[in-house]
């Protein structure tokens, strides 16, 4: 690799397109005398014209990540020399009138109307495709250089169209005209390509919103029914209610909530860890979430709730509630379940589950944690994380 | 109280889940009708008059606009020619979207049609005498649309679309999973004032003018 000769490749700040900069530095000669060399050629049935757009088109930029910068007005120029031969034609063009036919006056002025033309639509996608993505043009300059090139054009098609060359010439002059017309429409392709895709995109979307909106309304009255009744004929703990719920909310989440949302906060992480708790236990978890928590699910908060629910599927089944309220003060969690319940201060010290999972957990992050026997028996977990600790984690996390 | 038999009618599309829960039903619920549509639920209601109408959410039929349910659609038409009767929404879903617009329309309350039917005998008893049926996820929804969780707290007792600190406190409890029995243990009160604290709000859901609730409301088309 290292013997190789380097590749020649473009610089990304460059003049118009970097390919006599590049070839330069390749070959090892002064800029300018590259330069001269394209311009002498090209006066040789534009053989250095072709080379150069040759190596435009094959040569790849110089590597890095800077987008490409060109100090020169290229747009500018090309339809400046549109404006200059389509004047230069319609001042020579005089000549046709008197109707010396001998062909070949006709023949240079065919080619200078169909030149500036060319280069009239040739600043308008030079615009378009090389000026708009850079950040000091972009999309006002487009514009400025469309509107510029589509006067020209159409002064062109009139002067054409009513000029004397129309009756003395009438074929190629319409053709000439009718490339005019043309010319404008190919300045404006490609915004016209683009809206379209949008709309036809913009209508695939709408159909499958509304198609699956279809389906959904259908499964709702269907399967959800028929699910739902599984689970309440079977039994609120067997096994078929809890399969029979596991694919209800699998199905509901899928119907309804459409995509979900990257970042998740604590509620909807919750409610997914109740999910897959109700699919390994025989448990059913209710998750309420009130207020907009800035609480993320990865914080510490997050993992004593989640060590509080596990230990409630496991030890006590049946029904277990988990409760969120987000509060300007403080985030809480109340996690609930109806189980023979206990006191910790009977758990023995070697057993860390409770203590240290969710009370020191707490403690250490600077909330605090409490187990306590409910009302009407089974256990209640609380946690409570104040909202500018909650505030200080986020920033760090 | 559940000695007192009570008439119920139930309205479900699906035959097999009104057999179903016809079957699970406690012995001193009677089943005096049973209708399948908007037309035909407004007929057996105002034929038979129960004492509770169990009603489905999302019903079929002619005159229900889109985007409102067809359980309101029921309870607008046939409301006015039984005063005496009372509406237990039945919903396939536990969302709060699906169940506050009923509640609007005039339901006393809500349960899951995954509830066990213990549970809805309990729910049909409850209305039947007058309470309320709030779920956990019902008490969630109204302290949120409410404003409890960022601290706002009706002064004066009649205000509608705030809740009082106790009332706060009773739906708090009742989403972190109380019955009303252990809501009225926790804070040291009789159960007949946590149900009449548990109708208040529901009086407040169905009448409030809060932002949250219309507007929420009206981009359901409810109202």
């Amino acid at each position: 690799m290292a013997d190789m000769e380097p590749r020649m490749s473009r610089p990304r700040a460059c003049v118009a397109t970097g390919v006599a900069a590049g070839l330069a530095a390749h070959l090892g000669w002064p800029v300018f005398v590259v330069r001269a060399a394209f311009v002498v050629t090209s006066l040789a049935a534009g053989a250095g014209l072709l080379l150069y757009l040759w190596l435009w088109a094959l040569t790849p930029w110089e590597p890095g990540e800077a987008r490409p910068s060109r100090r020169a007005p290229v747009a500018w120029l090309l339809v400046s020399a549109s404006a200059l031969v389509l004047a230069a034609a319609w001042l020579g063009g005089g000549g046709l009138a008197v109707g010396v036919d001998d062909g070949s006056a006709l023949r240079w002025w065919l080619g200078a109307v169909f030149a500036g033309i060319g280069l009239a639509v040739a600043s308008g996608a030079w615009a378009t495709f090389i000026d708009r993505p850079e950040p000091e043009r972009g999309p006002r300059h487009e514009l400025t250089i469309r509107l510029v090139a589509t006067v020209l054009l159409v002064i062109t098609a009139l002067a054409l169209v009513f000029g004397e060359s129309a009756h003395w010439h009438p074929v190629p002059t319409f053709a000439a005209a009718l490339a005019a017309v043309l010319g404008i429409g190919l300045v404006y392709a490609p915004t016209l390509v683009t809206a379209w895709r949008e709309l036809t995109d913009e209508r695939t979307k709408r159909i499958r919103e509304e198609q699956r909106s279809e389906i959904a309304a259908h499964l709702h009255d269907s399967v959800l029914q028929t699910l739902a009744l599984i689970q309440n004929r079977a039994g609120a703990s067997s096994e078929v209610a809890r399969i029979a719920r596991a694919q209800e909310r699998e199905l509901r989440d899928w119907l309804f909530d459409g995509e979900a949302p990257a970042d998740s906060d604590l509620g909807t992480d919750l409610r997914d860890f109740a999910a897959a708790l109700e699919i390994d236990y025989p448990v059913t978890i209710d998750v309420v979430a009130v207020g907009s928590s800035s609480e993320r699910a990865s914080g510490e908060v997050a993992a004593a709730a989640r060590e509080a629910m596990l230990n409630a599927a496991r030890h006590a089944g049946g029904e277990v509630s988990v409760y969120v309220e987000a509060s300007p003060e403080a985030v809480e969690v109340f996690v609930r379940d109806r189980g023979a319940g206990f006191d910790l201060s009977e758990v023995p010290s070697d057993r860390l589950g409770v203590r240290q999972s969710i009370i020191g957990r707490m403690r250490r992050a600077g909330g605090s944690g409490e187990v306590r026997v409910g009302a009407g028996g089974g256990t209640e977990v609380r946690l409570r994380f104040p909202a500018e600790r909650a505030g200080l984690e986020n920033t760090r996390g | 109280m559940a000695e007192t038999s009570v008439r119920v009618v139930i309205v479900d599309d699906h035959s097999i889940f009104r057999s179903g829960l016809k079957a699970d039903l406690d012995a001193s619920i009677e089943v005096v009708g049973e209708a399948h549509d908007v037309e035909s639920a407004v007929l057996a209601v105002t034929d038979a008059a129960p004492d509770v109408v169990l009603l489905d959410v999302h019903l079929p039929g002619v005159g229900v606009a889109a985007g409102t349910s067809g359980g309101a659609e029921v309870m607008r038409r046939a409301a006015a020619s039984v005063p005496g009767t009372r509406f237990l929404a039945l919903s396939v879903s536990d969302k709060a979207e699906d169940v506050v617009g009923v509640i609007r329309a005039g339901a006393r309350g809500y349960i899951t049609k995954g509830s066990s039917g213990a549970d809805v005998s309990r729910a049909v008893h409850a209305v039947a005498s007058g309470d309320a049926v709030f779920s956990p996820k019902l008490a969630g929804f109204v302290l949120d649309a409410f404003g409890a969780a960022v601290g706002e707290t009706a002064a004066a007792s009649d205000e509608l679309d705030r809740l009082s600190a106790r009332e706060q406190e009773v739906m708090r409890l009742i989403a972190r999973g109380y019955a009303y029995k252990e809501v009225a243990a926790e804070l040291f009160i009789s159960t007949k004032t946590v149900e009449s604290h548990v109708s208040a709000v529901l009086r407040k859901l169905q009448l409030s003018s809060r932002h949250e609730l219309t507007a929420w409301a009206n981009a359901r088309r409810l109202l």
